[in-house]
């Protein structure tokens, strides 16, 4: 029965009961709608409208219209940030997702005291940054005798300057990150190892491929959804990166350690252009939007893998 | 499979294994993973152990390789000049509160809205449930300016109200428990009403009581991740004593103190984390691996 046929009466009664049931409902998601609204969906719009405006917040505003877009082209600064931004990733992501893996398979044997590493390996994960910088600004201080360059002295390697380094600096804040987050990726792959239905290595070993084959033809195509999902977190949060630079580095030396989201910052917080700050947003967010739909579109199955 | 070949397929290692002539036998092998797996551990809590000996040492301006893991005499100098010279006892009150209120806060309407999500029939859910899905989207990075402009046009940088807002509600919270709702026979749901009960009792009475690990466990990491959220708190907070903890050691990290006074930081904004890590490492693990899981 369509609707068309309904007589209005009954169409509004229905309409009617319909509004009855749903009323008890809005109740449970009011707060979730409010917070969303307020605190993403708003920003979220009037970022498109600041974006045109040349504002201090203060005093000054003026709309420039489409300027703040126009000027990132001659802003030599921002150019460099972009650099920065994929060199990081490019040294964060690929030794997180290979030393993740590897941990997991470690750990994922059936020896004694698994449980203990695995916890011990998260531990980093669950400090918070500014912990972190207060004791790695320590370890990677450029003096000989430091932490790190007193180990490297053991094995005859020259003191090096870390973060002082133009050459280093953004390395040295990769690998932070990799060892803050190798222990959380590490249960990711776990929990995907973990799921690889056993009778699937017995039907292997059935077909005669045994060690290194089993694992290439059962264990790696079945971990491909989770080397998806693993490699575009990883990407988004390089990409992202922000408080571990800010504490060990404010973006130097000489602008090296400049990532995206630290040059929106010091352009909205240290020179008050907050127009320009937003219509920066707006092209990290069409940066990080491309990259993830690239890798998703890319490393996916798109077949059912079993 | 087509490509079967009779020869089984090696890989390099065994490769090398059989031209060297070497066997490892399960005994060396177990060995060797153990000691990998202890270097890793060791590079893992070091740095968090020489932390510690290092805010317990008197008087040390840089901290330098050989260290006395054990300082002598053990003092509590750092730690007192540490709340001497900076706000850390109010940075430390200021992220207690905020993390608990934003926990409950958000673990609280993460169960209501998914409730809804999970057993509700009403106007505008698909729509909704898809403009939550957008939202999480979102690089979070990218929504600070704009947020920032809103609350300084609200007044409201320098607030609670500012460092709790976004986190009173989760859009991964929502999702994790109407999966958990989901999880559970529509059974319960029908007896409920069948006993007269409305769908707020049912939700309070019948299914909640179901729910209260996946809740521990939404509750355990909001209160992580949010103790440790580093961005967003720095930009709404510009006085000194409305920062959080971790934006307060930022800024004591930047003004170049002793090694001590800095390890004193690091310890304080390090134990609480580490307390509910150690109290609840079982939920954890479980959250991140249920983030990790497709569904």
């Amino acid at each position: 029965m369509s609707s068309a046929t309904l007589r209005p009466v009954a169409q509004r009664r229905a309409l009617t009961k319909r509004i009855l049931k749903s009323l008890p409902w809005y109740p449970f998601i009011v707060i979730n709608l409010v917070v969303f609204v307020v605190f993403n969906l708003w920003p979220w719009l009037s970022m498109f409208q600041t974006a045109t405006f040349k504002t201090d917040l203060l005093s000054h505003r003026e709309f420039v219209g489409l300027d703040n877009f126009v000027k990132m082209a001659g802003d030599e600064l921002l150019h460099l940030a972009l650099k920065n931004t994929f060199l990081f990733a490019l040294l964060y992501v690929p030794p997180l997702v290979v030393v993740s893996l590897l941990v997991a398979i470690l750990v994922n044997q059936k020896l004694r005291g698994m449980k203990f590493f695995r916890s011990v390996y998260f531990l980093p994960n669950v400090t918070n940054i500014a912990v972190l910088a207060l004791v790695f600004r320590r370890f990677l201080s450029p003096r000989d005798d430091a932490p790190f360059n007193y180990l490297l002295g053991l094995v005859g390697i020259p003191a090096q300057r870390f973060l002082l380094d133009i050459h280093q600096a953004l390395a040295s804040i990769a690998g932070l990150g990799v060892w803050q987050s190798f222990g959380f990726f590490m249960v990711i792959w776990l929990a995907a190892l973990q799921a690889i239905p056993q009778p699937l290595y017995d039907a292997g070993r059935v077909d005669g491929a045994y060690g290194w084959r089993l694992h290439r033809h059962v264990t790696i195509p079945l971990l491909r959804p989770t080397a998806a999902f693993v490699v575009v977190i990883t990407t988004i949060g390089a990409l992202q990166e922000f408080g571990a630079i800010f504490i060990l580095t404010g973006g130097g030396p000489v602008n090296a350690t400049t990532t995206a989201v630290y040059h929106i910052y010091s352009q909205a917080f240290n020179f008050t252009r907050f127009g320009y700050a937003s219509a920066l947003s707006i092209l990290l967010f069409l940066i990080i939007l491309v990259i993830a739909y690239v890798q998703n579109r890319y490393l996916k199955f798109d077949e059912e893998v079993y | 499979m087509s490509s079967l070949r009779p020869q089984a397929q090696r890989s390099p290692l065994t490769l090398l294994r059989v031209w060297i002539g070497f066997q490892p036998n399960q005994g060396l092998r177990t060995g060797f993973t153990y000691l990998l797996m202890g270097i890793l551990a060791v590079s893992t809590v070091g740095p968090f152990i020489i932390m510690l000996s290092v805010s317990l040492t008197q008087n040390i301006r840089f901290l330098l390789f050989p260290i006395d893991l054990i300082p002598s005499p053990i003092t509590l100098e750092n730690f007192q000049l540490l709340f001497a010279r900076t706000l850390a006892l109010r940075w430390t009150y200021n992220s207690f509160y905020v993390a608990l209120v934003s926990t409950l806060g958000g673990v609280f309407t993460s169960t209501m809205a998914g409730y809804a999500f999970a057993r509700g029939d009403f106007i505008g859910r698909n729509i909704l449930f898809y403009m939550f899905v957008g939202i999480l989207i979102m690089p979070e990075t990218a929504l600070i300016i704009p947020q920032y402009i809103m609350l300084s046009d609200l007044g409201l940088v320098n607030s609670y109200t500012a460092l709790i807002g976004p986190w009173f509600a989760s859009i991964f919270g929502t999702f994790l428990m109407r999966q958990q709702f989901l999880s559970i026979p529509r059974d319960y749901d029908d007896a409920a009403l069948i006993d007269g009960a409305n769908i707020f009792d049912t939700w309070l009475r019948v299914l909640m009581p179901q729910l209260i690990p996946a809740m521990v466990t939404l509750g355990i990491l909001r209160f992580m991740g949010n103790w440790n959220s580093f961005l967003y708190p720095l930009i709404v907070t510009t006085k000194a004593e409305m920062r959080t903890l971790p934006v307060g050691l930022g800024t004591v990290a930047r003004s170049g103190g002793d090694a001590g006074l800095d390890m004193a930081g690091a310890v304080l904004g390090f134990v609480p984390t580490f307390v509910v890590f150690l109290l609840g490492q079982r939920y954890i693990i479980q959250g991140v691996s249920l983030s990790g899981l497709k569904g």
